[in-house]
């Protein structure tokens, strides 16, 4: 039996940036181990694609991937979901049926929103990682299982221990290999690559020719800070693969509330990136700052109608200050013509 | 209030990103509680832009101001 899971290393998309190279560098790391990983991330950063990619980089492969979610169950029902009932455990039990852990058996187990899992149950589930045994709920029978535990969590589970509200001894069995994956707006440089392989896709998928994408568009999708991450990115790229009807992105294709948005941010992240590290080229530092410094004054000004004092104000630096960087930028003699020009308009 | 200027102020959030793909957002005018606004560019004759930038910028403008209450476009 081959895995036969949606994603893979060839398919899933993941970017450049420094950030998520650790995260790669880091899986390569882990590969061969056979140990409890703890995956915390904002939701939409892709801890389900990490951990899936985990089971198919592991010796465990071929074997089954079970990923449950502890947030869907209340309290009883976990149990049964997780470690299984015998027949007349509780009303409506009518016939034995195995647990998740069970159906794992051999393989991959995903605990997903492992922060949701009620107190009295972090017990029980600490004494299944510590044992590697379950007891299905309302049997005796003690069964052994091979499985190896991912946990996902979208809170910061130390800081849920001090709170009380997580059982420290837990967080110590699951934290043995901490994976943290960046929310997307840490890492805006992968963005335009996201984007790109997303909409390729969703057009494929309808069957036309991937799409040329104004420039301004990426500008917008980079200012913006992607609360769902990915997965938000991921759905933006669908809806402009659904709704466009000229065959190039253009920015009416952009929901308006996303350009709402990322127009009240400064636009610090349209400045381009470094350049790859596998590219030893010369840069100018100074030009690349002021390149910056400009694009920052430039929003400021605008923001505040060319109040140079609001502008200020909004930068939080000095008066004087934004004087000295507007010479500095050359954006003196730009200003008085933008005047000058709406004066004549 | 509904003022032509708070109209503008939210407009001018995304005005640089229509201008900068050749189009434009222009406020014709403000009459009590409703504003009339043109769009120019090359997604003007896209349904889905137009839709999309119509309750867009509608809900924006009721943000701003919870007594805005139709956006018309020309």
């Amino acid at each position: 039996m081959t895995p036969n899971l949606p994603i893979s290393s060839d398919t899933v998309v993941v970017g450049c940036s420094a950030k998520i190279r650790a995260v790669f560098d880091f899986l390569r790391v882990i590969s061969g181990s056979e140990s409890t990983v703890l995956i915390t991330g904002e939701s939409g950063t892709g801890k389900e694609v990490i951990a899936t990619l985990i089971h198919q980089a592991s010796k465990r492969k071929y074997r089954p991937f079970v990923a449950v979610s502890c947030a869907l169950f209340s309290e009883t029902l976990i149990e049964s979901e997780l470690f299984g009932h015998e027949r007349g455990a509780f009303t409506g039990a009518v016939k034995d049926r195995p647990g998740r852990f069970e159906m794992a058996e051999g393989g991959t187990i995903f605990l997903d929103d492992i922060d949701d899992v009620p107190l009295g149950m972090q017990v029980k589930l600490l004494r299944v990682l510590q044992n590697r045994t379950i007891e299905r709920l309302g049997g005796t029978r003690t069964i052994p299982v091979s499985v190896r535990v991912l946990a996902g969590t979208k809170r910061d589970l130390k800081q849920m221990v001090a709170e009380g509200k997580f059982r420290e001894d837990l967080y110590y069995r699951l934290n043995v290999l901490p994976l943290t994956l960046p929310p997307l707006r840490d890492r805006r440089e992968d963005i335009p690559v996201l984007m790109q392989a997303f909409l390729e896709r969703f057009f494929r998928s309808r069957g036309e020719q991937p799409p040329a994408i104004a420039p301004v568009v990426t500008q917008a999708f980079m200012r913006y800070d992607w609360p769902g991450n990915v997965r938000e990115l991921e759905n933006a790229c669908e809806r402009i693969a659904q709704m466009c009807t000229c065959g190039t992105v253009r920015i009416g294709c952009v929901a308006a509330t996303l350009l709402f948005r990322a127009g009240t941010r400064p636009p610090e992240a349209v400045v381009p990136a470094a350049p790859s590290a596998h590219l030893p080229v010369r840069i100018s530092m100074d030009d690349r700052v002021r390149e910056l410094e400009a694009n920052l004054i430039r929003w400021a000004l605008k923001a505040s109608n060319g109040n140079k004092s609001k502008a200020a104000e909004l930068l939080q630096v000095k008066r004087s200050t934004l004087g000295d960087r507007i010479k500095h930028c050359g954006l003196e003699l730009d200003h008085h013509a933008a005047a000058s020009g709406d004066a004549a308009a | 209030m509904v003022t032509r200027e708070r109209v503008e102020a939210v407009l001018e959030r995304v005005r640089p990103f229509m201008q900068a793909d050749g189009g434009d957002i222009q406020l014709l005018d403000v009459m009590g509680n409703c504003a009339r606004i043109r769009l120019t560019g090359m997604c003007v004759g896209c349904p889905s832009a137009h839709m999309t930038l119509h309750l867009g910028v509608e809900s924006a403008l009721r943000d701003e101001m919870p007594d805005f209450d139709t956006l018309h476009i020309n």
